[in-house]
């Protein structure tokens, strides 16, 4: 195995893996907000997962297979797990896709845990706006996770530390239940940071 | 608001939102204590991951076995399935953590492998050493709300040979705990300079 293969590999990985775990956030508040446009997300990124785990098993079966056999195995392995997590995330965005009625249950039961999901509307006197979420360090700082930003009609899907809020952005959030209130009060303006 | 609950599912004793609230609580957890016990290459944590999902299996077969007896008209049964589905989605993230975790059994001269992938991304799993000198020490994870002031989750604690799992906001952090931790890079340095008493609480 070359240099540039580990690292392709582990890029492919670390995509996988990071992009499961923004599906199930992202399906989780399609079923809050009862939000088809975020559910056709987690179904465009579910196929971005299978291309990824797909590109894994190809290197791992034509590459590795005949040295490095155990290697190879270990990533069929994984790449068959994070698939697997991206098909829950699936089934659950599903429930909005199909256009089930969603039960009241539901929606509190997903609130009600230590960790929610939440979204607010960044006021033109909150301190966030114009500002990058790398430094408002919003996710070390308060624990506030942003995973997908509405702006006017446009969405923005996993935003990174480079990526600027703007007045009038919708943010969504996972957080823990103890920063919620600072969260709504951050994007009103009523705190600073 | 509890007893509505069981009132929509058929005068059933048990409420279909504990069990979906612990379900999706569980399933986060299970997946951090997956990539955990591959990235320490613990054992412990492993079969931790399968006791949460033997867990998860019996909460969805609850669920299932609720939402049959509830069913009676289209409507509600329409909202059912979407509860199913959701419990069940659950489970088998249950299962693809428990799958992830059983990487540990493979040929040990590739195991260093599998966490130098996963040690990246983000967000990244560490374990921190709690010295004495350090703030967090004799106070509980909820009084010091460490997830609000770091964005760190601790999702287990080692103390000597014993490991506490079922990590909550009462749970009091000794000296000498190893706490394992999920969070934002920053968070979780940030996190470690309280845990070595390289700074002080709130700082």
């Amino acid at each position: 195995m070359t240099e540039d293969d580990f690292e392709r590999i582990k890029e492919v990985v670390l995509e996988m893996k990071d992009t499961t775990e923004l599906m199930i956030d992202l399906a989780y508040s399609s079923l809050i907000y009862n939000n088809q446009e975020i559910a056709e997300e987690v179904s465009h990124l579910n196929e971005v997962v299978s291309s990824l785990s797909l590109e894994l098993r190809r290197m791992a079966v034509g590459r590795l297979s005949r040295k490095n056999t155990d290697l190879a195995l270990i990533l069929v392995e994984l790449s068959y797990s994070l698939q697997r997590v991206a098909d829950a995330a699936m089934e659950i965005a599903d429930v909005v896709l199909r256009g089930l009625p969603l039960h009241p249950i539901l929606r509190r039961s997903i609130q009600e845990g230590e960790v929610g999901i939440y979204r607010a509307k960044v006021s033109p006197k909150s301190k966030l706006a114009g500002k990058t979420l790398g430094e408002v360090e919003l996710a070390s700082e308060t624990g506030i996770w942003v995973f997908a930003i509405r702006r006017g009609k446009k969405w923005i899907y996993g935003p990174d530390e480079n990526t600027r809020i703007k007045e009038g952005d919708i943010l969504f959030v996972r957080a823990p239940d103890e920063s919620r209130k600072l969260f709504l009060k951050l994007c009103s303006g009523k705190k600073k940071l | 608001m509890e007893n509505k609950d069981k009132e929509i599912f058929g005068g059933e004793r048990v409420s279909i939102r504990e069990a979906l609230v612990e379900m999706k609580s569980l399933s986060e957890k299970i997946i951090d204590l997956a990539y955990a016990a591959i990235i320490f290459d613990s054992d412990d944590l492993a079969n931790e991951v399968e006791n949460i999902e033997e867990k998860l299996d019996r909460l969805l077969y609850r669920v299932r076995l609720t939402a049959l007896m509830a069913g009676r008209d289209p409507q509600l049964a329409e909202q059912l399935l979407g509860i199913l589905q959701v419990a069940s989605a659950a489970e088998q993230i249950g299962d693809a953590a428990v799958s992830i975790s059983r990487l540990l059994s493979t040929n040990v001269e590739y195991r260093p492998f599998i966490p130098f992938i996963l040690k990246g991304g983000d967000e990244i799993i560490r374990a921190l050493m709690v010295d004495e000198s350090s703030d967090l020490v004799n106070r509980s994870i909820g009084g010091l709300e460490v997830e609000g002031e770091t964005g760190a989750r601790i999702i287990a604690i080692k103390r000597g040979n014993r490991w506490i799992f079922n990590v909550s906001d009462d749970t009091v952090i000794k000296p000498g705990d190893t706490l394992i931790v999920r969070g934002v890079e920053g968070g979780v340095e940030d996190l470690e300079a309280y845990c070595k008493g390289e700074r002080r609480w709130g700082q």
